[in-house]
This record gives C-alpha cells, structure tokens and sequence, in this order.
C-alpha cells in the first residue's frame, strides 16, 4: 500500500522504519520525502505479507500512516489522449493503450506532479 | 483509370470501397499498389494535433446606436478587429488580457466554449464617427446569435514536422510540449501514415476546393497554407520536414465539440487542437502507392530545441514507427516519446470519414486548381540589423578567482575592482564555478574560508556564439544579474551583466514582464 507517513520531531532520531522492516520483513519504498527539523513526512510504498501489523508498530511508535488510495485521476472526458503526459513521467506510470488510449496507473505514480502540470488540457488532478 | 465523377457515382449508389489509410497500408503491402487501386475507390486519412494558427472571423450584428468595433475582447481575449464596423477575427493562440488567466484562456478556449454553445462576454471599444456613434458596448453573446462564425485556419495540418528534443540542462516548455533536460524525453506531432498530406505528397488529388473533414462537419480547403514548402528533401516521396500546409475553412455553427479541444502549451501559450480528415480519392496506381506509405517509410529528423536559433541542429533521423513504439534511441540511450496529436482521435476522423462516405453523406470534389507541388521554398526574416553576438561585446578584461582563493582575498578583489560577480577557474581558465559579493558576505558571516564551499557550481552561462537577446532572456528567466562568457572549451572570456544589456537594448529590461 501507499501512505504518507507523519513523524514529529520528537522521533526523527529513532530508527523506527528499519526496526519495521527487520521485524516484519516489509519492502519500503520511500516515493518522496520531506524531513524539516520540525518533523517531516514521506510517501512510501510498504508490501510484505506482514505489512498491516507493520503499520501498527509504526503507529504505535509515533507514525501517523494516512493510507492513499490514489494519487492521480485523469479526466477521461477532458483528456484527449495526446499523450504529451507519457514521455515525462519519471516511473512510467502513464502508457500507451493498444487503442491509443492513454491510461495511468495509480499504483505506479508517485505523484511528483510533472504530468498534471504539462498536460495542455488540464486533465490530470492531483491528490495530495 | 477512375475519374472522381465515377467514385462519386459509387459513392451514391453505395458501391464505393472506402478504407482508411493505415488499413490501405496493409493492402498495398499484401496485394500490391496496382491491386489496391482496381480494389479501392477512397483512402481516408485523420490528424487531430494541436494547430496555433487556427481561429475565426465572427460577425457579431450592429447595435441601436451602432458602433464601429475598434478593440473587441470576448471574455477578456482581444480580437483582430481591423475590419469592419462588427467583424473581428480571433486567433486561437491570442493569450488573455488579465494576467491571472493569460495563457490558461485564450482565443482557443473561447472558440471551444462557442462551439459548446456556452454564453460568452463581448466587449467593444470604439472611437466614434458620424455614422457609428457609440463608444462602448458590453453584453453576452452566444454562437447562435452571430451572423456568421466562420473558422478560417491559415496554416493547417502541416505535411510532416520536426521531432523535438532538449540537449540542455534545463527543462524547456515550448510549442513542442515540455522537453525534459539531457535528452530527458522525445516529442512528436505528426500522425504519421495516418496523416493527410503525408498520403498525397504531391498534391496529386489535394487542391482549392477540396471538400475535407473540419471539427466534425464538412470543411474546405482554401489554398495553400502559410509557410507552404515543397523543395525539401524527399524520402519515399514524403518530405522528411515540415514542407505543406493547408488553408481551412469551415462553418463554426455546424462544428462538434469532440473534434476540437482548446488546450495551453505549459509555460508557451493557448492553442487549438484541430481534427481534420480528408479523403483521397484513388484514380491511379500512383496515388494507390503513396496511400499506401507506412510509418517506417516516413523519415523525419529529431531537432534540438535547446538552441535557440532559426537553423536547429539535427540530432538523428527516424521514423514513425519507431516513435510510436513509445521510445526511441539517443546517444546510445532510450528515450520515451510522445505524440503530442492524439493518434486515437486521428483514427477516429478517419474511420468517421469512412462512414460518412459509406453512408453517401460526403461526396468528393475536384480541386479548382491543385496545391502548388514545387516552387515553394521558405525565405527567413532578416534583420536589416543584425543580432550583435555576445562575442561582440565590448567586455572588461575578465577579473577570476580560483577554487583554493581565500575568502578574504575574494572580498578584496570584488570591493576594488567595484564588481559582484567573479567567475571561479581552474588552472587553465576553464569555469568552475561563480560567486557574488553576496555570496561573500555570506559566507564570512558563517566564518567560512573556502571558496569551494560557497561558490554557485551550476552556472548560468553565456556563449560567445550566441546573440545577445538569447542571453537577455536568460538573463530575465533566472532573474539573475551576471553570467560569465565562455568559449567553446569552456574556458572563460569574460562577464556579462544585466545592466551591460540593458544599455545596448536601449531600454530597461522588464523583469517578470510579458516575455512572449
Ligand atoms: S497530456 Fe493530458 S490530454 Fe494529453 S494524454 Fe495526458 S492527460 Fe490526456
Ligand atoms: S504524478 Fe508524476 S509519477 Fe504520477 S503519473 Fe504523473 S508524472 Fe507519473
């Protein structure tokens, strides 16, 4: 699953995550980070057969774990399928159908925000 | 062999084999051109890409008083209105006069609106005559209630055109969508084999007159578009840049808002995405073959719009089939692409087009007179003045530093010789990196002493081959107020400031102003 992750300052020290990961055997792929001496969050990607106890512990230890569902939504009546979002995604979430339909995939994005910024139809939103 | 008074016939009589020009391909490969052209009768083609030289001449009625309409805005876009007391023409890459909207709403998305049967604010200033009193005028209008809303598109569906890339280290937006930095991605806008005057090269059944597909009800070509070129290098008969272009004109009022779609280029401006299709009428085996054309066959060059300048150089050749497998090869590396047209709105028109034709509700017609096929090369603009060359310029001997200068030192160079920029160079000249007086200050503030840790080292540079308004727009993009010169081995030759510009623009530079 994707979730953003709050951390007070209070445990910035702590070494939570990799006690996480040890304990539980969880994949944690951080998508984006923002750590400022007055706490920080991150949007990761956690999987394992263990994952939902992990987010337990992590919360648990202090986590706030907002999961998300999506990331991205793509206006299919606005869109017209140029396909001028595809070639900018940096994880290659946004294809090419065999139809010339273009499709995102929400559980690939990471929601860097390129494409809904270089869409020239505006049909890209953003979820934060 | 067929005369198009006969396809009509059939047309008519519902005889007539249409196919659209990617299923053409196929037949010319299987059975050959002389087959495919005893077999078909019309090859429909379909480009749905964005066209900025699009729009409309409207006719907006007189009023009681009348006025003669000198500056007309519909919802807050200014419209050409140098031609009679209540016509206007609107472009659709015009941006908006608020600066809030500015290239969000343009003329583009007021023709989409109109289209869409949306209720839009006119305008109108005038300077008053005898026979048009009134100065001023404001209500709401909507496509129904114009006299006339004629969509007249000076240079339309451009017969193949340049594949855009980025060699700099800065993401660029331009027309061609937004180019990521080093090669970062690929962009392209023609529809390939799919589109229309890549399916008649020359011009053998595309003419003045031409009854074509135009944002869902019929249009006609009117001409040549601007820019028409034809004596450009030929690969399979098909010009391997952007050579043909069309003048369109077609009815607003009877226009389908699925096959038009106003859109902003990011950081570029308002434009309007245009679908057109237009039939090709298969009298011979000639005209059988280049239908026939596939994308491989269509050869055309990637371009680097990381330099500014009118002659941008050629990266490598490819083709359409390459880059619509989603990537293609640069330097040894894979870049993805994107068309930028919509190749499934394409295929739409195309196979609409066939429908049309199958149901007997579109006849062909005969051109008048056929697009010019050669003759038409491009002439530039020149400037009676010439761009002055940053290597021109008159530049004060250099003052530099070196990465191991103490700190201390720096600051005295900067104070005597009353300057806030000093390049930093290695041993044999060659940039390394940039500090400001500020910078300086800075960093004895925090007690530092090396120069390495405070100087800029991604530095915003000048070349010396380069005009200088190249350089005042880097200048005002970046809102910095100094880059140094280099040469081609990156070896520093100078320094160049906002204010040696503004001298020899003659003006004061307008930071964050227009800038298109
Ligand atoms: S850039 Fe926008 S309009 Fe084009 S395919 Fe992507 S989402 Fe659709
Ligand atoms: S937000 Fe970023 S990661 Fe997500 S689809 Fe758009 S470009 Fe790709």
């Amino acid at each position: 699953m994707k979730a953003w992750l709050r951390f007070l300052p209070s445990i910035i020290g702590k070494a939570i995550i990799s006690e996480a990961i040890k304990k539980y055997d969880i994949e944690f792929n951080i998508l984006r980070a923002h750590i400022t001496p007055r706490g920080g969050k991150m949007l990761a990607e956690i999987s394992g057969p263990e994952e939902r106890e992990s987010i337990k512990f992590m919360e648990e230890q202090g986590i706030e774990v907002n999961p998300i569902i999506k990331v991205v939504k793509k206006d299919k009546d606005k869109c017209i399928d140029c396909g001028a979002c595809i070639s900018l995604c940096p994880v290659k979430a946004i294809t090419m159908e065999k139809d010339w339909t273009v499709e995102i995939d929400d559980q690939i994005c990471i929601g860097c925000g390129f494409c809904t910024k270089s869409c020239p139809t505006k049909s890209i939103i953003l979820f934060e | 062999m067929k005369t198009i008074n006969e396809i009509n016939q059939k047309i008519k009589d519902g005889d007539a084999v249409v196919v659209t020009a990617s299923e053409m391909t196929e037949i010319v490969a299987e059975s050959g051109p002389k087959e495919a052209a005893r077999e078909v009768d019309v090859v429909t083609t379909g480009t749905f890409g964005a066209m900025c030289s699009s729009g409309a001449f409207l006719n907006f009625g007189h009023s009681d008083p009348p006025i003669k309409m000198a500056r007309t805005y519909l919802n807050g876009v200014e419209l050409y209105s140098g031609l009679a007391a209540v016509d206007a023409y609107i472009g659709a890459a015009q941006p908006n006069k608020d600066p809030e909207l500015g290239l969000d709403y343009g003329g583009a998305h007021v023709i989409e609106d109109l289209i869409k049967g949306k209720e839009i604010e006119l305008v109108a200033e005038a300077y008053g005559t005898d026979c048009y009193p009134l100065k001023h005028v404001e209500t709401l209008i909507t496509l129904d209630k114009l006299n006339q809303a004629i969509m007249v598109n000076p240079r339309n569906c451009y017969q193949n055109y340049a594949v855009a890339v980025n060699s700099t280290d800065e993401t660029l937006y331009t027309y061609m969508g937004t180019l990521l930095p080093n090669y970062g991605n690929v962009t392209y806008s023609s529809a390939g084999e799919l589109s229309p005057l890549i399916n008649d090269p020359y011009f053998q059944t595309i003419g003045f007159g031409t009854r074509v597909f135009l944002c869902g009800t019929e249009g006609y070509i009117v001409g040549e578009g601007t820019q028409h070129s034809t004596d450009v290098e030929r690969k399979h008969g098909v010009p391997t840049t952007s050579a043909g272009t069309l003048m369109l004109k077609g009815d607003m009022k009877k226009m389908k808002p699925e096959f038009l779609k106003a859109a902003t280029m990011p950081k570029y401006g308002p434009t309007l995405y245009v679908g057109v299709g237009i039939p090709i009428p298969i009298l011979n085996e000639d005209i059988a073959a280049s239908t026939g054309i596939s994308d491989e066959d269509i050869t055309c060059k990637v371009v680097d719009y990381g330099v500014p300048r009118r002659e941008r150089p050629v990266v490598k050749e490819t083709n359409y089939k390459e880059l619509k497998s989603g990537k293609i090869e640069i330097n040894g590396m894979e870049v993805p692409t994107s068309p930028l047209s919509s190749l499934k709105k394409a295929i739409i028109i195309a196979e609409e087009l066939k429908r049309l034709i199958e149901k007997g509700e579109f006849l062909l017609t005969s051109p008048i007179y056929r697009l010019p096929s050669k003759g038409y090369t491009l002439r530039p603009l020149e400037i009676r003045k010439p761009s002055i060359l940053v290597r021109e310029l008159e530049s004060k001997p250099v003052i530099v530093t070196h990465p191991d200068e103490n700190i201390k030192d720096v600051a005295r160079k900067l104070v005597e010789n009353n300057i806030n920029h000093i390049p930093v160079v290695d041993e044999k000249g060659v940039l390394q990196g940039i500090v400001t007086s500020w910078d300086i200050a800075d960093a004895v503030a925090k007690g530092k002493t090396s120069l390495r840790d405070v100087m800029t080292r991604k530095v915003i540079i000048a070349r010396e081959d380069e005009p200088v308004e190249v350089v005042a727009r880097r200048i005002d993009k970046y809102d910095i107020s100094g880059l140094p010169i280099v040469d081609s081995n990156n070896k520093v030759k100078g320094i160049i400031t906002a204010e040696d510009i503004s001298r020899l623009v003659g003006k004061k530079m307008d930071r964050g102003g227009e800038s298109i």
